[in-house]
């Protein structure tokens, strides 16, 4: 089971400038939350924030019902260098074994690793260098790199972004999985009626967080 | 190192090897060869992706201020390592904790500390070249494969064993720190310890490389076998092997072939040259391949 997460005066400045207001707030377990709100309006900032990326002020507390589980984080948009000479399966493999890019590799963390590409609809994309993965492959890896952590808490900051209709319907697909499996789900997303249909909670942020369903 | 020169020398004598290989430094630069190339050569690769080249320059022209330090303090002029590791290991630290306090941009900073150990080198070093022979001073600079001795050999050793520890140990998640830092950071992955622990491979193989590529050229030889193999490399595995490869024969050449062309060049500039030239062969096998 996820934690609940709660939020005690949680206020963020960057340079100065108050991000967010202080948030008095508490997300349940095992609950998938979707956090919307206009551009720039401090999402992405509080859920770093959430994380321990970013500097605030205030608490963040994670009550875990039992041993503290892993946390997961899909963040929006990561690029790679396009000239990159590092692979699909190397980067998962990364999170597998500690000596991915210049150590013998396992049969065993091969497979896991094409369980995972299979998992977020990769399949045969292994050795394609993270450069020329599109906007959708990219968040479709992050995702499967997220996978692997088994993690409890999730972080997903807009995991639909640049998907297609089919990779959509993956994706939504194994979040429903993770809920139903108990994690504790947090997702930035702008997409009303996906926001309608999926969310237990939905909370907005614009000048301070506040629930809105 | 003994046996071992003596086998070279047996081997020589019996008309199997060249006759330069009947100078002992020949074997010992050549030893030293093949510790510094795959050492430079590995960590090149994570130099490349944290985009770090000016900051191991920068480090590198430490090291003249940090052989001045050596020899003024009373360090033997040949082998001020105890100075030199300090002064680089403190100015890299430096450097590195000014970048996160500061929203400078971090080539501009680099480019305030290379100039500042330029010219604090320069001054230091031109105060000591009254006190020794000024050729020593050359070494330092451009280094030599005469003057690499068993002490230093057990220096680099001792050094090259350090760092592979560490990169067994820890390349891994540096390199993911430096794809992907915030995804590390959430991992639980300590990425400003591994940064710390970057800096302090950069300053050791600073000190293990002088002897042999010369203080000016240190980062040079960091710099070029990585970003060649990274042109020719299809995975992170090729671009790691390419480059270890790729460092370690510019080193054995730069210090063979100006030996058996008699070419009085130092063996720094001749390893940087031909790491050169592997750069510009490995940016036409890149053209031909794109063509194929």
């Amino acid at each position: 089971m996820g934690p609940d997460i709660e939020m005690d005066q949680l206020s963020l400045q960057l340079n100065g400038v108050t991000i967010l207001p202080p948030i008095t707030a508490r997300l349940k377990a095992g609950q998938l939350h979707v956090i919307t709100g206009p551009n720039g309006a401090g999402k992405s900032s509080l859920m770093k924030a959430l994380l321990g990326l970013l500097p605030h002020s205030g608490d963040i507390r994670r009550h875990w019902p039992g041993k503290p589980g892993k946390v997961a984080y899909v963040p929006q948009q990561t690029a790679f260098e396009p000239s990159l000479p590092v692979t699909v399966q190397e980067f998962l493999l990364s999170s597998l074994n500690r000596r991915a890019f210049f150590g013998r590799r396992r049969k065993q963390d091969l497979q896991r690793v094409a369980e995972l590409l299979q998992q977020v609809g990769m399949e045969g994309k292994e050795h394609l260098r993270l450069g020329q993965l599109s906007g959708g492959e990219r968040q479709r890896l992050l995702f499967a790199q997220a996978l692997e952590q088994q993690a409890l808490f999730w972080c997903l900051d807009e995991p639909m972004t640049g998907l297609d209709q089919q990779a959509q319907e993956i994706i939504t697909a194994a979040i429903q999985q993770l809920r139903q499996q108990g994690a504790t789900l947090l997702v930035i997303q702008h997409d009303p009626a996906w926001t309608e249909q999926h969310a237990d909670c939905i909370w907005k942020v614009e000048d301070g967080l506040r629930r809105s369903a | 190192m003994e046996a071992l020169r003596q086998l070279v020398f047996s081997l020589q004598q019996a008309g199997y090897l060249p006759e330069m290989f009947q100078y002992a430094f020949l074997t010992n630069a050549l030893v030293a060869a093949l510790i510094i190339g795959p050492l430079l050569g590995a960590l090149g690769p994570l130099v490349v992706v944290k985009r770090l080249a000016f900051f191991s320059e920068a480090v590198g022209h430490g090291a003249l201020t940090g052989v001045a330090l050596g020899i003024l303090l009373g360090e033997p002029a040949t082998q001020p390592f105890a100075a030199l590791f300090t002064f680089c290991l403190l100015f890299a630290l430096l450097l590195h904790w000014i970048r996160s306090r500061t929203q400078v941009p971090y080539d501009a900073l680099v480019g305030v500390f290379l100039s500042f150990a330029i010219a604090l080198g320069a001054a230091l070093l031109l105060y000591v070249a009254k006190k020794v022979n000024v050729h020593i001073l050359e070494n330092v600079l451009f280094g030599s494969i005469l003057t690499v001795r068993d002490a230093d050999l057990l220096v680099m050793a001792v050094i090259a064993a350090t760092c592979v520890l560490l990169m067994l140990t820890g390349g891994n998640r540096a390199l993911i720190s430096s794809l992907a830092p915030d995804l590390a950071k959430v991992r639980g992955i300590n990425v400003r310890l591994y940064d710390y622990v970057f800096v302090l491979l950069i300053a050791l193989v600073t000190v293990a490389s002088v002897k042999i590529v010369g203080a000016i050229l240190v980062g040079a030889l960091l710099l070029i076998p990585a970003t060649a193999a990274r042109l020719i490399s299809r995975t992170g595995r090729e671009f790691f092997w390419y480059s270890v490869v790729f460092a370690t024969i510019s080193c054995l050449l730069g210090i063979l072939l100006p030996m058996a062309g008699a070419l009085p060049i130092p063996s720094g500039a001749a390893i940087v040259l031909i790491a050169s030239a592997g750069f510009l062969l490995a940016l036409l096998v890149r053209r031909w391949r794109s063509l194929a």
